[in-house]
């Protein structure tokens, strides 16, 4: 039986401490204990084992950690926080832009910008409030801004991972898998608009590789497929399956990804935020601003 | 950078205290909840943060069978380097990890084993889901000694079953 763990729910100040003690024992007998070699080859077609359906969704600093080593991204312009998050309704909505926001809290850790993560952490516990689960969120939210204040990025980059696993473990605790799963949906829907923006911007195909992600694009396209709450006959949930399953088409796994490609995949990935995170020019232009 | 929380009091601690305060019902609830298999994943992290790898909160875990090889499936990135730490709490058992390509070519460049955890490292050669297989073993000899060492009466009887967790990093 695969489970999730609860590890998020305990004390981080006395890890530190045992951090450093265990730090120096390991580090000795890890050079000292090599294994012997894996097999150089395994039958994935053949595997007498079990394979584990639970997927772990990789957070935007994963990818934009990668992007940094390969370019000079101006993260500052990659900053997009919208006025109203969350203010569409829907629970399954509130939890995509849930993930969303903290998604725009990584792009403005790159940035190194204070002022906007501060902004960010208010509006995350806003909407954790609307979702219930302000207790969870509170203290987390408190350690991005205080981080934020002292520029201490690996701690708001840190925190933000926290704040997700902790928001998706209390949803898992409450039977609510499938909005813990639109968590990571969201975020990675932030995360993958804005490094495609980057890329667009001065096309490599190194840097296009890094959209090369067909099994997560599946995992997504069948956990919508799955889902039991009405909402995934909202025209948001219908609109975000529809695009994930345009982005399938071009993310083949096979193919390198071109210059088009990137602009559709960023095309895309803006029109599915616009369902709920993002104000289209369209809608803007109609409410006259 | 920080490792992620992980639990202060292992279960069995929790366990020798409810023992002495007649909680054994509520105790086995606690054992349930605290996942002590990723608290080793998560130990076995400790020294590569120091050398700048970020370990991530989500993490994998469950139950298996000893002998029986468990497959991860998981997206990487090429410019990315990374480690697997895998973990196991039971009385006996150990755990080892290895990581593949989507071909099923070993790509781990490093690995290591030690008592309830291991860990292998990774640098992708390319952007794209990979393998992580991870595999108990349970000695039932290593079971006693564990159990004169850490004796605590009513728990840790294998039943064909032991814990897993696995983390990860990357920098």
């Amino acid at each position: 039986m695969i489970h999730r763990d609860f590890h998020a729910l305990f004390f981080r100040s006395v890890d530190r401490i045992a951090l450093v003690a265990a730090a120096f024992s390991l580090i000795g007998f890890v050079n000292a204990q090599d294994e012997p070699a894996a097999p150089e080859r395994i039958d994935l077609s053949n595997f007498p084992g079990e394979f584990v359906d639970q997927v772990v969704v990789p957070i935007p600093a994963e990818i934009f950690a990668v992007l940094d080593k390969l370019d000079e991204p101006e993260w500052s312009k990659g900053v997009e926080i919208p006025e109203n998050p969350g203010d569409k309704g829907e629970r399954a909505i509130l939890a995509l832009t849930f993930g969303s926001l903290v998604g725009e809290g990584f792009i403005a850790v790159q940035a190194e910008n204070a002022e906007d993560i501060e902004e960010i952490g208010k509006k995350v516990l806003a909407l954790s409030q609307a979702l219930g689960l302000a207790d969870a969120v509170q203290p987390h939210s408190l350690a991005i801004i205080e981080a934020s204040g002292k520029r201490d990025w690996e701690s708001v980059r840190d925190e933000l991972d926290s704040t997700q696993q902790t928001v998706r473990d209390t949803m898992d605790k409450l039977r609510d898998q499938e909005l813990s799963e639109l968590v990571s949906l969201g975020g990675w829907l932030r995360g993958t608009n804005v490094v495609t923006a980057f890329i667009r911007e001065s096309f490599r195909e190194d840097k296009a590789e890094l959209l090369n992600q067909p099994g997560l694009l599946i995992h997504f396209r069948e956990m919508l497929g799955k889902m039991k709450d009405p909402s995934k006959e909202t025209s948001q949930i219908r609109a975000i399956s529809t695009g994930l399953a345009r982005m399938e088409a071009i993310i083949t796994g096979d193919e390198v990804i071109s210059e088009e490609d990137i602009r559709e995949l960023n095309e895309i990935s803006r029109a599915m935020l616009e369902e709920y995170y993002f104000i289209s020019e369209e809608s803007r232009k109609d409410s006259g601003n | 950078m920080t490792l992620p929380h992980h639990p202060v009091f292992l279960p069995r601690t929790w366990l020798a205290v409810a023992v002495a305060l007649g909680l054994i019902p509520f105790a086995e609830k606690a054992f349930a909840f605290v996942n002590e298999a990723i608290s080793y994943a998560f130990e076995a992290a400790t020294p590569y943060v120091e050398q700048g790898f970020e370990v991530r909160e989500d993490t994998w875990s469950g139950e298996v069978e000893p002998g029986k090889p468990l497959l991860v499936r998981h997206q990487l990135f090429r410019g990315n380097e990374y480690w697997f730490w895998a973990g196991t709490s039971w009385p006996g058992a150990s755990v080892k990890v290895d990581i593949f390509d989507s071909e099923g070519n070993s790509v781990g460049l490093e690995s290591f084993v030690k008592g309830n955890f291991a860990g292998v490292r990774a640098l992708p050669e390319k952007t794209a889901t990979y393998f992580i297989r991870v595999i108990t073993e349970y000695d039932p000899e290593k079971a006693k000694k564990d159990a004169v060492n850490d004796p605590v009466e009513g728990v840790g009887e294998y039943e064909g079953m032991v814990d897993w967790g696995l983390v990860y990093g990357y920098r």
